[in-house]
């Protein structure tokens, strides 16, 4: 009972969480029990056990906020479940918490500098938690009475009579309200709400009481029921917007209209410059919270040594998020030089980093995180063409196997057939080739093929 | 039940604690009865100061108190009335206030998330109306 007034008392709004990639749609968090070991197979997640461990002392710390500064990278083979770790992660950090997920490449574009693209993104991982708070007056109306003076001019004046379940009242109105309520067609047997700070009304539909009233009634007729409690109530809803939000609007030649058709351009700095400090002036007065967020840079390797070099700076800041970077290179070059580093991330930035390393699953996690899938995509698939497509996990990639399910389901579907049976598979594995299988072709018929290069270098020599 | 594994909870604990989150639960709820009765009430002074101030015949009116009626000056019946109507707004904010640290406390009590920014302070009106835009 108790419960159910908080909630009535606070509504959360929920930030919009973009999520980049179906493949990983099944995942709901990290599959971790309370003591943070990790459950062989849970919430979507199989495997990779001590990777996800890690990512759990990682979220813990999050959740404590003793993570500032500091970035986490998960390293690992193609196909070993990163960005699923990471997806888990946002998951698990509920939907309060800002997550932004972008590619190493998205930064690159022609409208906006890569240190721009850049803050933009960290500052999309950035929630600022405010309270609004306002005193309204709830209720039905029961009567509306309007005089007009006798003279046809002058101040008209009015009685309203409002009530909830529990007590009725009649308030006196002045010239304003009659107008605003005359404005919204306001009559007996409406349920409205009038902010008393503004002195708006909004309709919020019809009594249940007066559903017989009429026959014939508009469509957008909404009946709801008379409003319990007392007729002054005070209402209070908690948003959390991204401090990027608050830039796009703050940012003049912009306005709000911005944020929709997806095109901010650039933001000046003195903007973001106003804007932290308002939000800090804000969090003095206890009028604001910080929500440190999650933003998630997969293939890291893609970002050039100015990138690197910001990304250094910027996660100094006391404003950063918490930085989780996918890769799956080794020994390689740093983009925009000619030196190696591991993972292709300078020195400098990789010390800085929690590096959670993920390793090939095995034939068993293979297995069942094909059936996951399969029961993800609605596709009902027999044992034996499990146990094929598991085979063909393990020897060409699990990504490609996981591509077959829906190929073969189609297939399946084609044949009349309800369950995906192993000659499916078969089907499917013969018409798409896997990426060893191509190259193997490439390799065979290589002379055949325009510009091949194989050929010109056999020129050459 | 062997598969539970716990220790079997104390049933006196459990009583305890059971009694006591029942506790803050009635508190909570007298005081949203006692919001409701105050919001009456300062509905109906507000009616009576307003039925007053628009009377300009008699000096005196007639006044209910309890169950006896007597006639009183206006002056002092308006007087009397504006500083019942103050004195019930100033109990309703304080009830208000007092419920909250209350409703955390029960949802601390049955181990249940504190609602986010619960403690925060509202943004003044100029601010919400610059927030507004973006929500």
């Amino acid at each position: 009972m108790a419960a159910s007034t908080a909630e009535k008392v606070q509504e959360v709004r929920e930030v919009t969480r973009i999520e980049r990639i179906g493949a990983h749609s099944h995942i709901r968090g990290l599959g971790l029990d309370d003591a943070l070991e990790a459950r062989q197979t849970s919430q979507g997640m199989v495997g990779q056990q001590d990777a996800r461990k890690a990512a759990g002392i990682i979220l813990e710390m999050i959740k404590d906020g003793k993570i500032a500064g500091r970035a986490v990278m998960l390293a690992g083979q193609p196909g070993t479940g990163k960005t699923a770790i990471a997806m888990g992660m946002a998951q698990a950090l509920g939907s309060d918490t800002p997550f932004t997920s972008i590619a190493g490449s998205e930064i690159f574009s022609l409208e906006m500098s890569k240190t721009e693209a850049l803050t933009q993104s960290f500052r999309k991982s950035i929630g600022v938690r405010i309270k609004e708070e306002t005193e309204i007056i709830e209720g039905e109306v029961v009567e509306i009475q309007i005089d007009r003076p006798a003279t046809g001019t002058g101040a008209k004046v009015g009685k309203l009579t409002l009530k909830t379940t529990e007590m009725e009242t009649i308030y006196d109105l002045g010239q304003k309200m009659i107008e605003s309520l005359t404005k919204e067609k306001v009559q007996a047997g409406d349920i409205v709400t009038i902010d008393k700070a503004t002195g708006k009304i909004t309709k919020l539909g019809r009594s249940f009481t007066r559903a017989r009233d009429y026959d014939a009634m508009g469509p957008q007729t909404k009946f709801v029921q008379c409003p319990e409690g007392e007729l002054q109530k005070r209402k209070e809803v908690v948003h959390t917007v991204t401090l990027h939000e608050i830039d796009v609007i703050n940012s003049r030649t912009q306005g709000f209209l911005a944020l929709f058709s997806g095109d901010t351009g650039e933001i000046k700095s003195e903007v973001r410059e106003q804007i932290n400090s308002k939000v800090a002036e804000w969090r003095e007065e206890g009028k604001a919270e910080i929500v440190p967020g999650v933003l998630f840079i997969d293939e890291v390797h893609m970002l050039d040594i100015e990138c690197f070099s910001f990304l250094n700076r910027a996660l100094e800041s006391d404003m950063a998020p918490i930085l989780i970077m996918a890769t799956n290179r080794g020994i390689t070059r740093i983009r925009g030089t000619q030196y190696l580093s591991p993972h292709g991330v300078p020195i400098d930035l990789l010390d800085r980093l929690l590096i959670v390393s993920t390793s090939p699953y095995e034939e068993k996690e293979v297995k069942q995180i094909l059936r996951i899938r399969c029961e993800e995509e609605d596709v009902e698939m027999s044992d034996d063409a499990l146990t094929v497509l598991t085979k063909i996990g393990m020897d060409a990639s699990l990504r490609y196997s996981i591509q077959l399910i829906t190929a073969a389901h189609l297939v399946c579907r084609k044949r009349k057939g309800t369950e995906v049976e192993v000659d499916d598979i078969k089907r499917v594995y013969s018409l798409f080739l896997d990426e060893s299988r191509s190259t193997q072709f490439l390799k065979e018929y290589q002379q055949e093929f325009m510009f091949s290069e194989v050929q010109d270098q056999m020129e050459t020599s | 039940m062997e598969e539970k594994g716990a220790a079997p909870i104390d049933s006196q604990q459990l009583l305890e604690h059971l009694a006591q989150v029942e506790d803050v639960a009635e508190e909570i709820l007298t005081d949203k009865q006692k919001l409701i009765d105050l919001n009456h009430h300062w509905n109906q002074t507000r009616e009576a100061m307003r039925v007053l101030q628009k009377d300009k015949s008699d000096n005196k009116q007639w006044v209910c108190m309890g169950n006896m009626f007597i006639k009183m000056e206006k002056k002092s019946t308006s007087r009397l009335i504006e500083k019942d109507f103050d004195q019930t707004a100033q109990e309703i904010a304080k009830t208000r206030t007092e419920l909250k640290p209350k409703l955390s406390h029960i949802r601390d009590l049955e181990h249940k998330e504190g609602i986010k920014g619960f403690h925060l302070q509202p943004l003044s009106k100029t601010e919400i109306a610059a927030i507004n835009e973006l929500i």
